[in-house]
């Protein structure tokens, strides 16, 4: 009886509490991303005016709740001056969503650089990686599989990990849905070598 | 019970959002105060107390409390913590000698549970003078990053020059607006 008990209290008040660090060079569209995918997962949420969005400096949160899971975001500001804070997160966290901007043809390189510092990093081995080609709303811009192509080599060396390349637009909401779902699963497969926070709701 | 009262009291109009500006003395919070309410600089003395005054920023009302912040009185802080929407924190950046115990100051004010809800916009403020720390020496100064489950952000600032406080008022009313 008390198992029984204790069982639904765990069920009704308890989540797997998981972090998700969302990266990216400034302008790529992190905040965007995270204020879409609340609004998405969370009902009753009223979003950020998209259109009134600033560069980060600091730090924005956010959590849904898929299933029995909870995740929580880490939003950090991508200017070349504030990447130095990104890796006091790294050993925390549960996933790695980076995000790329596809129309800016120019700094693509330069992102594929923090790209690689980040997937590099001792502390983010074996950490699910989500590499998010952005802004697939605007014409001219970088195909999934270009940038793809791009990132190739950094996808090849960084060792043993899940990863996933999804095309979005964030400011639409397109390919938020599919890009959360594959997040979770490979959180989740990922939980013995990264296990979750147990805590309760509040 | 408090979420369905705040959801009633939710109905009826807009209603003030509480700011607190906090940091130490010198830092420049009565400057910041005055800037945002009439828009110029004024000549201030060491706030002993407080100064609260009311300011509105595209439709959005905010009652700004701005509190002495010399060594005596920073106890005090806490008996203003209750409701508060959001934290001011302004810091001197060219006082390199102090920051430490702003960090100090910082860190003991957010373990609060009364603000564990509230916002918290630091101002690196003096950016008119030369040499003085940068956004990301300040983030670092004051230990930013250990903070993990809470939304902030620093903006740079010169209350004496206006700059800086129209972006930060800005960004701090659509945080609020999404917040409630």
């Amino acid at each position: 009886m008390y198992t029984l008990l204790s069982g639904f209290y765990r069920y009704m008040c308890q989540r797997d509490q998981y972090f998700v660090l969302i990266l990216g060079l400034d302008n790529a569209g992190k905040t965007t991303f995270l204020e879409q995918t609340k609004t998405k997962f969370n009902k009753n949420y009223q979003g950020m005016n998209l259109a009134k969005i600033t560069s980060t400096v600091g730090l924005n949160i956010g959590k849904i709740d898929v299933g029995s899971s909870r995740l929580n975001f880490w939003d950090l500001g991508g200017q070349e001056e504030l990447q130095s804070l990104w890796d006091k997160y790294y050993v925390e966290s549960h996933a790695v969503i980076y995000i790329v901007d596809s129309s800016d043809r120019e700094r693509v390189e330069e992102s594929k650089e923090a790209f690689e510092k980040v997937v590099m990093n001792d502390n983010l081995v074996g950490v699910p990686l989500m590499l998010l080609a952005n802004k697939q709303d605007l014409e001219g811009c970088l195909k999934v599989t270009e940038v793809k192509t791009i990132f190739n080599d950094p996808l090849q060396t960084m060792g043993q990990r899940e990863s996933w390349v999804q095309g979005v637009s964030a400011l639409r909401g397109d390919g938020v849905q599919e890009g959360i779902d594959w997040l979770v699963e490979a959180i989740k497969r990922n939980s013995s070598a990264r296990p979750p926070q147990q805590k309760e709701i509040t | 019970m408090g979420g369905l009262l705040s959801y009633f009291s939710g109905l009826f109009g807009s209603k003030e959002r509480r700011i607190l500006i906090l940091g130490l003395d010198g830092a420049g919070k009565t400057t910041i105060l005055y800037r945002l309410q009439v828009g110029e600089v004024v000549t201030t003395i060491p706030t002993i107390g407080f100064n609260v005054e009311t300011v509105t920023y595209k439709n959005l009302k905010f009652q700004v409390w701005d509190l002495g912040g010399q060594t005596s009185i920073r106890p005090y802080w806490r008996c203003y913590y209750s409701n508060t929407d959001a934290i001011i924190y302004v810091v001197d950046s060219m006082d390199r000698d102090r920051i430490g115990i702003s960090k100090q100051e910082l860190v003991s004010m957010l373990e609060e549970d009364e603000l564990k809800k509230a916002v918290l916009v630091v101002l690196a403020n003096k950016q008119d003078i030369e040499g003085s720390m940068s956004a990301l020496e300040v983030a670092n100064a004051l230990g930013l990053s250990a903070l993990k489950t809470r939304k902030y952000q620093i903006f740079k600032t010169s209350a004496i020059k206006g700059e800086g406080l129209d972006e930060a008022m800005e960004w701090l009313s659509n945080t609020l607006l999404q917040a409630k």
